[in-house]
């Protein structure tokens, strides 16, 4: 298979220095009779400290595992994520180990992601048994410290899971994942199966701790009006690929894609007057396989401003600066 | 009924449906939306229960039919669809017997419910429906397998088809895409439709009448635009607030609605809402507010209304919302 063009990334705003590097990153399943399923296809990107990068595409696009080779949680095919200066994609047990005290992550699942046999208290502590940092009473103040930094209340250290409601439990959570003081948080679909008065409770929550802990978050989710609202940045993602790269203003006001166009102009508007003037762009088609993906662009079997055959369908447009810190990876970025 | 007594999932609930309009009923979970909805068609699952009231149809009350008179109003009169057409179809038969078995059932002929399934098929923009009919529901995509479902809810040219959540499951681009398909049914076979979601992003494209519901009850109804631009139940004012929009200008701070639901089990006394309301007053504790006409086509159960904490509580300036903070009440703040 060829490789994907080497791809630089994107200069830092300002002084903003990057935190997690990922270089040509390439994760590929394999799915049987030699083919595979190219989840995750050549992407690079970075995460600048401090900030919060937020990550959206459809299902199947590849989000998650993206997160997971972020966080090396599984290892990568091919390619190269960097900490800081050290490179985790070159590091093995316990060395990789020690590193990821500093990526954390939020799960979705606020029900499935804690354990109903185990205390509160000992679910937020797990991470500092784990890497026996602290014990006894220290252990436990640091415990109520975490939830009450969570907004929980510290006694409740003794409760189990299923005291909780969901708002609650992803407190929880959270509270789980600072537990380290981590550098990165990944928030992997982190309020989508919450109550929309809750989602608001939880992403001012999250806002608040990363000013105070100096946190920097990769955000997944498929709900683009949240992800607006809590990233500095946007990266959209298709078929594996990243698509663009920008500001969440410029993502969101000027697309240089015509997916994250047409992603943008599905989200319903909660105000009628708006959204009966807004117009659909509609996407012939389905999602194709990932196991095959289309040649060139690969979303030129959908895009309704794609020139045919050539260059969309022959070749593949790099990921690169169309205005000043803005990467989209188009052929024709200016008809958008 | 539950292990730990009875939960009244629905309290009291009156709303009308006009012929041929779409009606959105949203609320978070467990506000009693799908219920509501299931109790409409008598399909309330075991131990659940319609203990009172009526649902009238064409001046019958379904709730008296028997079960063979109700088995003929659904999928006929009245259809639905639900949130996840995964589970809605059946795995190991044809999508387009699916749907044949639909007419099938109320005595449309087999020849004739063939060639109609393809018909129903092409109407909701399947591609290749000649040849789709014969797959199965896994060789469809999930947005394809929700335009089947709709196919056969509207097999039977309801007049009322109830669709709950069914967009939740999808994608953005796919959501969209069957919300505008609803519409067009709606518009030009003229079945009303009931619109049952908690995305307040859905109502504002599809319906012109909205009822909001919290823990059980209705608390506000109105046209699409008055919800939206006026509400007068501090709920629905919250519920808007907190959500972020994709076409804001600017960074603000969400408005979030302070605490959790409560516990149908034991709901709070007076209004349901008051634990969380920034606007209660002393009665909102004690006396439970009904539904009254607080403008042209519009109706809310609360004691203080949005128009009062506006022009007495400051309503627009509090920018964190405790709850008692606007009618100093409690000991709230305004921050």
């Amino acid at each position: 298979m060829a490789q994907p063009a080497q791809i630089q990334p994107a200069p830092s705003a300002g002084a903003a220095k990057a935190l997690v590097r990922v270089e040509n990153v390439v994760k590929h399943f394999p799915a049987g009779l030699g083919t595979s399923v190219k989840a995750v296809d050549g992407v690079s990107f970075e995460i600048r400290e401090g900030e919060t990068l937020g990550l959206v595409g459809e299902s199947g696009c590849g989000k998650s595992t993206l997160a997971r080779l972020v966080t090396q949680l599984i290892p990568v095919t091919s390619g190269h994520v960097f900490l800081g200066d050290v490179e985790l994609t070159r590091m093995h047990g316990e060395k990789l180990r020690q590193q990821r005290r500093q990526l954390q992550m939020i799960f979705q699942d606020p029900f499935a992601s804690l354990d109903p046999r185990m205390t509160v208290g000992d679910i937020i502590a797990e991470p500092l048994d784990n890497f026996g940092v602290l014990r006894g009473r220290k252990r436990n103040e640091r415990v109520q410290e975490l939830l009450r930094l969570v907004g929980l209340n510290p006694n409740f250290n003794n409760r189990y899971p299923h005291e909780f409601s969901g708002g609650q439990r992803q407190r929880i959570g959270i509270a789980r994942a600072l537990a380290l003081n981590p550098k990165l948080v990944v928030c992997d679909e982190a309020i989508s199966a919450l109550d929309v008065s809750i989602q608001a409770q939880i992403v001012n929550l999250l806002e608040d701790l990363q000013q105070k802990l100096k946190l920097t978050y990769l955000f997944i989710a498929h709900d683009l009006s949240v992800v607006r609202h809590i990233s500095d940045r946007v990266m959209v993602m298709y078929l594996g690929k990243i698509v663009e790269i920008a500001d969440s203003v410029g993502t969101y006001s000027s697309p240089k894609h015509p997916y994250t166009k047409a992603l943008l102009s599905a989200i319903p508007v909660p105000d009628p007057k708006i959204q009966r003037g807004r117009r659909l762009v509609e996407l012939s088609g389905e999602i194709p396989s990932p196991i095959n993906p289309p040649s060139g662009c690969r979303f030129h079997t959908r895009c309704p401003i794609a020139h045919l055959p050539t260059p969309c369908a022959d070749n593949e447009p790099p990921l690169e600066e169309k205005v000043r810190d803005h990467l989209a990876a188009c052929h024709y970025s200016q008809d958008v | 009924m539950t292990d730990g007594g009875i939960v009244t999932a629905v309290d009291g609930v009156s709303f009308d449906l006009h012929q041929g309009e779409s009606l959105g009923i949203v609320g978070e979970s467990g506000s009693g939306k799908s219920v509501t909805a299931l109790s409409l068609l008598r399909l309330v699952p075991d131990p659940g229960r319609v203990v009172g009231g009526k649902v009238l149809f064409k001046n019958q009350d379904l709730l008296q039919l028997t079960d063979d008179e109700i088995r003929e109003v659904r999928g006929r009169d009245i259809s639905m669809i639900f949130q996840d057409p995964q589970s809605s179809l059946n795995p190991v038969l044809r999508t387009g017997f699916q749907i044949d078995e639909a007419m099938l059932a109320h005595g449309r002929p087999k020849a004739e419910a063939h060639a109609r399934t393809v018909d129903l098929l092409k109407q909701v923009r399947i591609p290749a429906a000649e040849s789709r009919v014969k797959d199965f529901p896994h060789q469809l995509s999930g947005g394809m397998r929700q335009r089947a479902m709709i196919a056969m809810g509207l097999s039977n040219a309801p007049q009322i088809l109830i669709a709950d959540e069914p967009t939740t499951a999808l994608d953005v681009t796919v959501q969209a895409q069957i919300l505008e398909l609803l519409g067009d049914l709606n518009r030009e076979l003229g079945a009303a439709v009931i619109m049952i979601t908690h995305n307040m992003g859905v109502v504002a494209g599809l319906c012109t009448r909205v009822i909001v519901m919290y823990a059980g009850q209705i608390v506000e109804q109105g046209t699409v635009e008055q919800i939206f631009a006026n509400p007068q139940h501090p709920y629905t004012w919250s519920l808007l607030r907190s959500m972020p929009r994709v076409d804001a200008v600017r960074h603000e701070r969400l408005r979030s609605i302070e605490g959790i639901a409560p516990d149908l089990l034991h709901p709070p006394a007076g209004c349901r809402f008051h634990p969380r309301c920034p606007f209660r007053i002393e009665k909102c504790y004690t006396d439970e507010p009904v539904l009254e006409e607080h403008g042209p086509d519009n109706l809310a159960a609360c004691w203080v209304t949005m128009d009062r904490a506006r022009k007495e509580m400051g309503a627009d300036d509090l920018v964190d919302i405790r709850p008692g903070a606007g009618s100093g009440v409690h000991k709230g703040q305004v921050k």
